[in-house]
């Protein structure tokens, strides 16, 4: 373990003496920069199992129905790509895998919240509305099966 | 098995929808020409449930996961009920669950309720030449449910198929749509057991339930 230690900081030294000889001559001074934004959707199945190789298609805000950019996700359901910015607007990205898939909305320049079309909801919730739609169900059988008055 | 907004373009659509209009109207018609329509609400409103439920329970079939359907339990238990049940269990598990869509509702009626109402003549045959028995029952039930589900599985990916848009992958795509089928195959079967269990067990505790069917 130790070796490897010693191999590093070797090198460390050499980089060091490498960079150093450069001529540091120029006085003015000219920063630029870009700031890109890198999106990285994650898309899985509800089971939570990931979309594998799904075709992600980018719609740019200025033009709904020719992709901006097509692609594929990776194993673990993952695509990133860096968005125009001088396109502001709502950038709508689509996922799909063998008819299963969805859009999300992602806002860029302005807003940074992205909200998909199905609400984010966690499974007691799910549980919950569940159990509300069940009760329904049951009420509806129960109302209907009560003797009738003759 | 459920088409989510998006993915089908605005006229199939459309088209599903009409569709679903006219088998709905058609399926209260047939209930309405029942001596008394409010019998098997009921039942029907029970297996509302059980078909909004199912589509929560997922079965994992590598690479993928499939979810239960039960259209086919529905057409043999419940005849022209199916259809309506079908249509309203879509329309919660599409607006709770995200399984399908709004825009996408009327197609997948089409897709898993057709079949059921399919089902339902297919269980009927159980009563042809020499009456119902248990064993028939059973074989008609099954029957029921592996063709009900067979023919929304069919439905699914030529409906995919025929509308890829152009901008995709197409030949990943397809295959990715085939992978699914294959994986929906063991489903298939699942459901016909399933729906021969229940119609046989019904048939053994309640012969009641399956008077009107």
């Amino acid at each position: 373990m130790r070796g490897k230690w010693y191999v590093l900081v070797a090198l460390g030294v050499v980089a060091l003496g490498l960079a150093a000889p450069l001529p540091v001559s120029a006085h003015g001074v000219n920063l630029e920069y870009t700031s890109d934004v890198t999106i990285e959707i994650t898309a899985r199945y509800d089971s939570g199992t990931p979309m594998a190789d799904a075709q992600v298609t980018v719609y740019a805000p200025d033009d709904d129905t020719t992709p901006w950019l097509t692609g594929v996700c990776d194993e673990e359901g993952r695509f990133s790509f860096v968005p125009d910015t001088s396109m502001p607007g709502t950038w709508d990205v689509q996922v799909r895998l063998a008819g299963h898939g969805g859009i999300i909305h992602i806002p860029v320049g302005g807003g940074t919240t992205a909200a998909d079309g199905v609400g984010g909801f966690t499974h007691l919730q799910i549980g919950l509305m569940s159990a509300c739609v069940v009760w329904g169900a049951v009420g509806t059988a129960l109302y209907f099966s009560r003797r009738r008055k003759a | 098995m459920h088409i989510p907004d998006g993915i089908l373009p605005l006229p199939v659509t459309g088209a599903g929808y009409a569709v679903t209009a006219v088998t709905t109207w058609y399926s209260v018609r047939r209930i309405n020409q029942q001596e008394d329509p409010r019998r098997d609400v009921p039942k029907a409103s029970l297996l509302t449930a059980a078909f909004f439920v199912a589509s929560w329970i997922h079965v994992p079939v590598p690479p993928t996961s499939i979810h239960l359907v039960l259209n086919g339990l529905l057409g043999a238990l419940l005849g022209y009920y199916a259809f309506p049940a079908i249509l309203i269990g879509l329309f919660f598990q599409a607006v709770m669950f995200g399984h399908g869509g709004l825009t996408t509702l009327g197609i997948n009626a089409m897709i898993m309720g057709l079949p059921a109402i399919v089902a339902h003549y297919i269980f009927r045959l159980r009563k042809a030449r020499g009456g119902e028995t248990q064993k028939k029952t059973g074989v008609f039930g099954f029957l029921a449910g592996v063709v009900a589900m067979g023919i929304s599985v069919a439905l699914f990916v030529v409906i995919l198929l025929t509308n890829l848009p152009a901008e995709i992958d197409v030949v990943s795509e397809k295959a990715a749509i085939y992978a699914l089928a294959i994986a929906h195959i063991p489903l298939i079967f699942i459901e016909g057991a399933i729906t021969a269990l229940v119609t046989t067990f019904l048939r053994r505790v309640r012969p009641g339930v399956l008077d009107g069917v």
